[in-house]
């Protein structure tokens, strides 16, 4: 085995080793930079994507039309033409109008409280929290609710005030209340019981078969349509999707986009970062091919020389450049070490161990640091060949 | 059977005139393996540069010259590498040596790359040619005449079919050309080689087979 030990003295690497200590930070810098900003966008994918209140994977937002000055005497109800033309929409992946009440609705607890309320109904589908009795039938004298969480919540905050008991949603579920419909002349009274609690609806909701019964019994209204839509989609941060429901005056829920907002600045700065990180990287090679052609330059005699004896051109190439191996592998090694201390911290101390996040760097990381070695031996290997076929 | 031809070689900075006076340039010839050629060449006959024309390292020249059939003009780097690996040595007029290492480094550099001989032989033969006790100095100290000798023992580390040898006892008495001379050519015998010694004027004690007046 030919060996390249005789040949290393050969090689005149200079006194001022300085510059190839420059280039060496640089890519270490560059690297660092790269890896963190890589680990830093997938860690907004994976804690952005997780705090959405998803169903299978889906965003649920309601939209109401704008009501403005000018269409204030307008009915601001979606027509079927409109949903049918949200429904064809590629970043809609379903679409379900809320139905209100059509008639008065009365609501009180064992004189705890009593007010005019609203009833609306959705499919079953778009509620978060479904549970089996959430049914009506005309011979049930009971009618389940779904109330929205806040609306436990914000009881409980009035609820001392005024000497009232608070309540767990436990308790609040046991409660007897009675829903005083009227309309048409009639008044129907029925009992209702809070089954389930939803994050997702900010109103009360019904089964569609009491509310459809009691319109078509008690309501006024000639003509049907839904103030506010349901809408299923998989992003709801989709720029296509926001710019439509923009045009068409549409309003949307802004707290569940305002994430996703964030979202994308973050990733843009991470993104810039990224790319800043890799020209450093692309900066230090060059700094470091500057470093060999010089290396070759000042050794160009004894290149010259083993050539002339009959060492092959390619074995040299080999050899000269895998003397720099160790070093790269050493720096991208470091920077990923580094990385991943940074990612353990960041989990740790800022994130409070959050489950969304792992302390342990993303594999594409990884695939990156390799990357970049191979990167930069290739680079290295085919500089330092083509500067000894210059030689021949 | 190994053999080197030359075919209407000429520098292209020669006059045509040179074919009618020289027994190479311009000439068809054909050296076999294990013919003792000598190649007699006053200054400026252009002798350093039929070393080169035929080592590979300058191809300003007219004409072709070939081993075994192929053409050197059409070999890649790394044919010429593995062909001075493995056929064909040289002793330059220049020497080129690696002024900063050590003799013995020298020697070894080339040893190592096809190793004909295991390096307990540089010791014996540097001892022959009587400088046993400079393979420890650096060759930028060596006298040129010591140089000379150590140029000799690399070109003999590695197997070959042709030695070409330009000028080689240039600064050696007669004394120690003869040692040399006996050296090589007992070297040559092992390998079934030939020796191409280029000189200024006849080597008495070089038992040349051909003889060709550049």
């Amino acid at each position: 085995m030919l060996s390249f030990k005789p040949i290393k003295p050969l090689l005149q690497t200079g006194t001022k080793a300085s510059s190839r200590w420059l280039s060496y930070i640089g890519l270490g810098a560059g690297v660092l930079l790269l890896l963190v900003s890589v680990q830093m966008f997938i860690n907004l994918d994976q804690l952005l994507h997780k705090v959405d209140t998803r169903k299978n994977g889906f965003d649920f937002i309601s939209i109401s039309k704008k009501i403005n000055d000018e269409n204030q005497t307008i009915k601001s109800v979606f027509t079927s033409r409109e949903i049918d033309e949200l429904k064809s929409k590629p970043f809609v992946d379903g679409v379900a109008p809320l139905i209100a009440n059509e008639f008065r609705v009365h609501i009180s607890a064992q004189g705890i409280f009593g007010t005019d309320l609203f009833l609306e109904t959705l499919e079953n589908e778009f509620i978060d929290t479904v549970p089996s009795s959430f049914r009506w039938t005309q011979e049930q004298m009971i009618d389940p609710l779904i109330i929205s969480s806040d609306f436990l919540e914000a009881y409980n905050v009035f609820a001392p005030g005024n000497n009232l008991p608070q309540m767990s949603s436990e308790t609040a579920s046991r409660l007897p209340i009675l829903i005083e419909c009227s309309g048409q002349g009639k008044e129907i009274t029925f009992q209702g019981r809070i089954v389930a609690f939803s994050d997702r609806i900010n109103s009360v909701l019904v089964p569609k078969s009491f509310l459809d019964w009691a319109n078509q019994t008690l309501g006024q209204a000639t003509e049907h349509g839904a103030t506010r839509l349901f809408i299923k989609t998989k992003d709801a941060n989709n720029p296509n999707f926001l710019s439509y429901l923009d045009q068409n005056n549409y309003l949307v829920n802004k707290d569940k986009t305002r994430l996703g907002r964030t979202k994308q600045t973050l990733q843009a700065v991470f993104s810039g970062l990224g790319i800043f990180g890799l020209l450093v990287v692309v900066m230090a090679l060059m700094l470091f091919s500057f470093y060999l052609q010089l290396l070759i330059a000042r050794s160009r005699d004894s290149l010259q020389l083993l050539l002339l004896l009959g060492y092959s051109p390619n074995w040299l190439s080999k050899n000269v450049s895998r003397q720099f191996i160790p070093v790269y592998i050493f720096i991208v090694l470091a920077a990923l070490a580094i990385t991943q201390l940074l990612q353990w911290a960041f989990h740790h101390t800022v994130m409070y161990d959050r489950p969304e996040l792992t302390s342990t760097i993303n594999w594409i990381v990884i695939v990156i640091a390799v990357g970049l070695i191979l990167l930069s031996i290739v680079t290295n290997y085919r500089l330092v060949r083509k500067l000894l076929y210059k030689l021949y | 059977m190994m053999y080197l031809q030359l075919q209407d070689l000429l520098p292209l900075y020669f006059e045509e005139s040179k074919k009618q006076t020289s027994e190479i340039w311009g000439k068809d010839l054909r050296f076999e393996k294990g013919e003792m050629i000598k190649i007699v060449a006053p200054s400026g006959s252009g002798k350093t540069s039929l070393t080169h024309f035929v080592y590979g390292t300058r191809s300003d020249y007219s004409g072709t010259i070939s081993f075994n059939g192929n053409k050197t003009r059409q070999f890649s780097f790394e044919n010429f590498a593995g062909w001075r690996k493995d056929h064909f040595s040289i002793v330059f007029q220049d020497l080129r040596l690696f002024p900063e290492q050590i003799v013995f480094q020298n020697i070894d550099i080339k040893r190592q790359l096809n190793p004909f001989y295991p390096p307990e032989k540089i010791k014996e033969m540097a001892e022959r040619l009587g400088i046993g006790k400079k393979l420890e100095s650096k060759a930028k100290t060596c006298s040129y005449g010591e140089q000379q000798r150590v140029a000799i023992i690399r070109a003999l580390m590695q197997p070959f079919d042709f030695l070409m040898l330009d000028e080689p006892f240039s600064h050696l008495d007669n004394v120690n050309r003869q040692i040399a001379m006996q050296l090589m050519i007992e070297e040559a015998n092992v390998r079934g080689a030939s020796i191409i010694l280029a000189d200024l004027q006849r080597v008495d004690f070089f038992p040349y087979t051909k003889i060709f007046h550049l």
